[in-house]
């Protein structure tokens, strides 16, 4: 019996219950919470998808993963068509490296005038291959985009990519009720007073978990609320 | 005793035309000058029963489909300087002799191959190899070899008693005398070079000009003949005249691949690479484009050249068809390869800098940049696009504590005015800008506004409130 079992696992056609092998190499995240959920954390390679809102503490959950990630190859970080200048004070304070930084904004446009709609595709699509390219180099830790859309194809090419490169990227995109992307990990963030609300949709290789609280008070307490009631309210003028 | 080669290229320009087109060989094709003479003839011409100097009438009568080109002598200027430039990996001394021929200066070589048929074997296949017809002969001095060349006597030996008898036997048509000139000797009965020299110089002096004595005295070794021998040149620069019009800015590639070609040669010979080339597209009616593709890491390989070219020409528009292309580098340098770990588990692609030149070639320059660090205070000044892959200002230690102020992630690039109710949960923090004017004060706090995003905000000395970043 028993060898019978040993042939049939060794040809893989068995499954075990009990050993769930992580699908991806993990990378620890900084948060203690985070890493349970995930079994040890973020992945190395390979996509990443956040659906979020700008501005609730999206890229502030990531920044130790990116200087982990950074420190640990010696590789490049780049951003992709950020929404807004990038601050250096902040990266810098987080311990990236910013001369192994990179931040790619695809402005050009062809001298022959396209339409603003035609205009916006292409500048999406020049993004999308620089992506491509940074990540297949093998020469970038993490790339971080910000995408208008993404469409199946298109993220599996990128999951390859990745692959291919070592690599690992984060989408950052509006929440949305479209189709999951083939990708390593797949969350959505909700904020919270004391850090983020984290609902994990998709884990390579496990089952989605119940939302839980990223605690970000420790880390950064000034952009925690501590006291949720009591705090006056003010008015813009 | 000094001992010269002489290359005679009787269609150089003509050659280097057909050379880029290769469907042109049963094409009767012919260079001709401003007076309607034919300077130079292919293959398909020659059989077809032209003779050089002949008039155009003539040759239309022979070959109707005859095609005429004019004849530059500028562009056969450099071609024949391309040539001395590839012969002179094989031959130090190469004296250009415009506009056709190149001298070559043997007696240093010979010790070099030890001997001439070592030395004509390699010369003959390098030239052989470029494809461009040729005459030859050795000589004692350039004008010897020359006037042999001019007769094909294609002559490699170092004999003097042969060489010296070919020589005297040679017809005046050959010499570099001119035409008056030998029209006077022929009605003297002098026809060859032979019985030119054997008249004593100062009977000949008496008759004939000085320009005749000082020939002579070359042509047999008595007067030194000074020669400006070929300096290599740091840089490379070629231009192709293409055969057809090109309006297509993918087509380009293929004649280009060519040029790039030649540059890895070059390159990979000197063992160098370029940062940087020139590239020129020459228009019929607008202005010539000229575009730069950089590559920060340095390359020699025509493949990455043609790939970062491509790159750049996707996203260019042609105005017209372009007609002709110039390659140039101005400045070479020594080969570096970065040194890899063996051990390393996964082999990068390229480096970091190849992938910057790939951005760039396909982004344009001012897509890509790094972040720097400023010694400012203002927080608009204080993070700074720099050029990528470069250190900015951060002290030793100061990256990763928390001796930096708490700031957003992103700054907007003009602040906003704040339009919604926001919950301050820390602040006031005052900056002013440089001359310290009390009216230019911001008071800088951090708000939650509803939805629970994390903002940047000031107050101004209006009381005004203004949005100016976010804390991702």
């Amino acid at each position: 019996m028993s060898v019978l079992i040993e042939q049939l696992t060794r040809r893989q056609l068995l499954w075990h219950g009990d050993s769930q092998q992580l699908a991806y190499q993990a990378v620890a995240s900084g948060y203690p919470e985070l890493d349970q959920q995930l079994a040890g954390g973020l992945p190395a390679t390979g996509l990443i998808d956040i659906q979020t809102d700008a501005g609730i503490g999206e890229l502030r959950l990531l920044l130790p993963y990116l200087q982990q990630q950074q420190q640990h190859s010696q590789r490049l970080l780049v951003f992709i068509a950020p929404p807004a200048e990038l601050s250096a004070d902040m990266l810098a304070g987080a311990g990236l490296d910013l001369s192994q930084l990179l931040i790619i904004t695809p402005t050009k446009q062809p001298a022959a005038a396209p339409k603003n709609n035609q205009k916006q595709n292409n500048q999406q699509q020049e993004a999308l291959w620089a992506a491509e390219q940074c990540l297949q180099s093998g020469c970038c830790a993490s790339v971080l985009l910000w995408p208008a859309a993404m469409s199946l194809a298109q993220a599996r090419r990128l999951q390859l990519a990745a692959e291919q490169g070592a690599a690992s990227m984060v989408l950052f995109r509006r929440p949305c009720q479209s189709l999951s992307l083939p990708v390593n990990l797949s969350f959505s963030l909700q904020p919270d007073q004391q850090g983020l609300q984290l609902t994990v949709l998709k884990r390579k290789g496990s089952w989605p978990a119940a939302p839980f609280l990223v605690d970000m008070q420790r880390r950064w307490p000034a952009l925690c609320l501590t006291d949720p009631s009591g705090e006056p309210m003010r008015r813009a003028g | 005793m000094a001992l010269f080669l002489y290359l005679h290229f009787p269609a150089l320009q003509l050659d280097h035309l057909q050379q880029s087109a290769e469907n042109s060989q049963h094409l009767a094709i012919a260079l001709v000058d401003q007076q309607h003479q034919l300077l130079q003839l292919n293959n398909a011409a020659l059989t077809a029963g032209l003779k050089l100097q002949m008039g155009l009438a003539s040759a239309a009568a022979l070959c109707p489909e005859l095609q005429l080109l004019p004849y530059q002598p500028e562009q056969q200027a450099k071609v024949l300087k391309s040539v001395a430039q590839q012969l002179y990996q094989l031959s130090g001394d190469i004296a250009l002799d415009p506009p056709s021929g190149l001298i070559l200066r043997l007696d240093g070589m010979l010790r070099l191959y030890d001997g001439l048929q070592s030395y004509w074997q390699l010369l003959s296949k390098q030239l052989n190899a470029l494809a461009y017809r040729y005459q030859f002969s050795c000589g004692a001095t350039p004008y010897a070899a020359k006037c042999l060349a001019y007769q094909q006597a294609n002559l490699i030996t170092a004999e003097n008693a042969s060489l010296l008898a070919a020589l005297h036997a040679s017809p005046l048509e050959a010499t570099e005398l001119t035409e008056p000139l030998q029209q006077q000797m022929a009605r003297l009965g002098i026809h060859t070079l032979g019985q030119l020299l054997a008249l004593p110089p100062s009977e000949l002096a008496r008759r004939f000009d000085s320009q005749l004595l000082s020939y002579l005295g070359r042509l047999r070794g008595d007067y030194y003949h000074a020669l400006e021998y070929l300096q290599p040149e740091p840089g490379f620069s070629r231009y192709l005249e293409l055969l057809y019009d090109i309006s297509d800015s993918t087509v380009l590639a293929k004649p280009l691949a060519k040029l790039l070609q030649q540059l890895e040669q070059q390159l990979s010979r000197a063992n160098c690479q370029c940062f940087q080339l020139l590239l020129t597209l020459f228009f019929r009616d607008n202005p010539q484009l000229q575009l730069s593709i950089g590559s920060a890491q340095g390359e020699y390989k025509a493949a990455t050249w043609l790939q970062l070219c491509q790159l750049q020409l996707q996203n260019l528009p042609l105005p017209e068809p372009v007609y002709g292309l110039q390659l140039d580098v101005n400045h070479f340098a020594g080969q570096q390869r970065p040194t890899e770990a063996l051990f390393e588990q996964q082999h990068a692609r390229m480096s970091a800098l190849q992938l910057l030149s790939l951005l760039q070639a396909r982004l344009g320059r001012s897509a890509v940049s790094g972040l720097a660090l400023q010694n400012q205070h203002l927080p608009e000044q204080a993070s700074q696009r720099s050029l990528p892959l470069t250190k900015g200002y951060v002290e030793k230690g100061l990256a990763g504590s928390s001796a930096l102020a708490l700031r957003p992630a992103f700054l907007l690039p003009q602040p906003q005015p704040l339009t919604e109710p926001v919950t301050i949960n820390q602040g006031p923090e005052r900056l002013c800008p440089d001359s310290w004017q009390l009216n230019g004060q911001r008071d800088y706090y951090i708000g939650r506004n509803q939805q629970g995003q994390w903002l940047w905000l000031f107050r101004n000395a209006r009381q005004q409130w203004f949005v100016h970043g976010w804390f991702s």
